[in-house]
């Protein structure tokens, strides 16, 4: 049975509570006993067939594709993987939808600490529109009602689902993750002004307020109904941000004005012309010697040796609407980066590391690791 | 504000086939909500009678001698609809 984490938190009832709990342990399941499985049965099995017929390896990620899409085990799972993302929004959905009036009117008794400004004009980017990412139904965007804060509130209740309730209590993992990487490796580093770009309902902004109490944080995204929600998290958690409806491809704020600006899980669900112009900006927004940090799931330019492995990570990108994902991994982002003007030799891409417990019947330690790719703008 | 608001339950995207055709893929999505719904009840169940039993109020027996009202037998019609409704989310999403 899940706790509300804080006072805008739609609280579920007993059964969708428990409904929300078998989504988590169904996709612990399958990851745990039936992923797993999933590599031996191409080793034993399919593999095997194919040299027997081929008198080869297969040489390639669409060769083993080939094979595996037709493989009634494979399918099975990624039908199951698929099917628990959907019920998971499903489960949480009817959550957020009862409890929508009455989140909206306490919106107003949310809204002393930081700021919120909205641009109702805004138009929201097409790789955001043309298909809801994740498959959270309507995406992060769609207004439903009047100062609706539904995706946003979805969104927050999902994770802990999602994660086997490993984000940490204020989903905040990700944001950690930098943190700890900036406290290793730019020990001295004391940004005042940062903005969290693409930074939804404000997950991975506030551990950033927290960490750094005399700067000021700023987080920047397209998204009305997660920013809403956003600025009401921050206040039910009494953390200062200020919030601002802006596509981070270009905003509005002044250039050479931020020490710091971060991205979690950002990049990938852009796209090749997005991409270069949200590196442009972060150039344009830093003061000199200012730090760029963004944290992404996929590493950049690596050649995988393993071609069923190389299979395997494209999964999202196929089945869980994560359509540029895979595209990223592709382009060139030291080239982006250095042709932004960052200083090549600050170029950097590492990877970010943060521990949590699981939770709620889970036991031991969740382990992230994401790649980071930072660099720092040359001071004058 | 008293407007009753429907989120939406769909996602926006591309709709990969797995198995066979879209009906296998169908009968999975609800034969594994259903499992879910069975999840849902034990653990309701569970709640109930741990809670019952704590408070010393009310035994096995009780439970099995007891015969729901008219009214009871309309709420519960109206939450076995709304059991259906979700089991055949996929079916009607087959036709949206």
């Amino acid at each position: 049975m899940s706790k509300q984490k804080h006072s805008m938190q739609p609280r579920p009832s007993h059964d969708e509570s428990v409904r929300q709990d078998f989504v988590t342990d169904m996709r612990a399941y399958l990851t745990d006993e039936i992923y797993s499985l999933i590599t031996p049965h191409y080793e034993k099995k399919i593999e095997p067939d194919f040299i027997q017929v081929n008198e080869r390896k297969p040489e390639d990620k669409s060769e083993v594709k080939s094979l595996m899409l037709n493989d009634r085990g494979y399918q099975s799972w990624s039908l199951l993987q698929r099917l628990s993302q959907q019920m998971m929004f499903t489960s949480v959905i009817d959550t957020v939808e009862r409890n929508l009036n009455s989140m909206i009117d306490e919106l107003d008794n949310h809204q002393s600490i930081g700021s919120l400004d909205i641009d109702e004009s805004l138009d929201v980017p097409r790789y955001l529109t043309a298909y809801d990412i994740h498959q959270q139904p309507g995406g992060y965007h769609s207004e439903n009602i009047e100062k609706d804060i539904s995706a946003g509130a979805v969104y927050d209740i999902s994770l802990p689902v999602y994660s086997r309730n490993a984000m940490g209590e204020e989903n905040d993992l990700l944001a950690q993750a930098i943190i700890r990487y900036i406290d290793d490796h730019l020990k001295t580093f004391q940004p005042l002004e940062i903005m969290d770009m693409g930074c939804g309902i404000g997950n991975s902004t506030l551990p950033f307020s927290k960490k750094f109490p005399d700067s000021r944080v700023i987080g920047v995204d397209v998204a009305l109904p997660c920013l809403r929600y956003a600025h009401a998290r921050a206040n039910a958690l009494g953390v200062e941000a200020h919030f601002s409806q802006q596509n981070v491809e270009k905003t509005s704020y002044d250039p050479d004005s931020f020490d710091l600006v971060t991205s979690t899980l950002l990049l990938h669900e852009t796209s090749h012309d997005a991409v270069p112009k949200i590196i442009q900006e972060c150039f344009r927004l830093l003061k000199p010697g200012g730090w760029m940090i963004h944290l992404d799931v996929y590493p950049f330019h690596k050649k995988e040796e393993d071609p069923l492995y190389d299979f395997l990570k494209d999964w999202e990108v196929i089945n869980n609407n994560e359509n540029f994902s895979g595209a990223l991994r592709n382009m060139n982002m030291r080239k982006i980066i250095e042709d932004a003007g960052f200083s090549s030799e600050t170029v950097e891409f590492t990877s970010a590391e943060a521990a949590a417990k699981y939770s709620k019947g889970y036991t031991g330690d969740f382990y992230l690791k994401l790649p980071v790719y930072l660099a720092q703008k040359p001071s004058n | 504000m008293n407007e009753k608001i429907k989120l939406p339950r769909v996602a926006k995207g591309k709709k990969p086939k797995y198995l066979d055709d879209g009906s296998i893929d169908n009968l999975m999505a609800m034969i594994m909500t259903l499992t879910q719904e069975i999840s849902v009840l034990r653990d309701r169940i569970d709640t109930l009678e741990r809670m019952l039993e704590e408070k010393e109020i009310i035994s096995t027996k009780e439970f099995d001698d007891y015969v729901p009202s008219d009214d009871l037998e309309m709420m519960r019609k109206d939450r076995r609809h709304e059991l259906l409704e979700r089991v055949l989310l996929p079916i009607k999403k087959e036709l949206e």
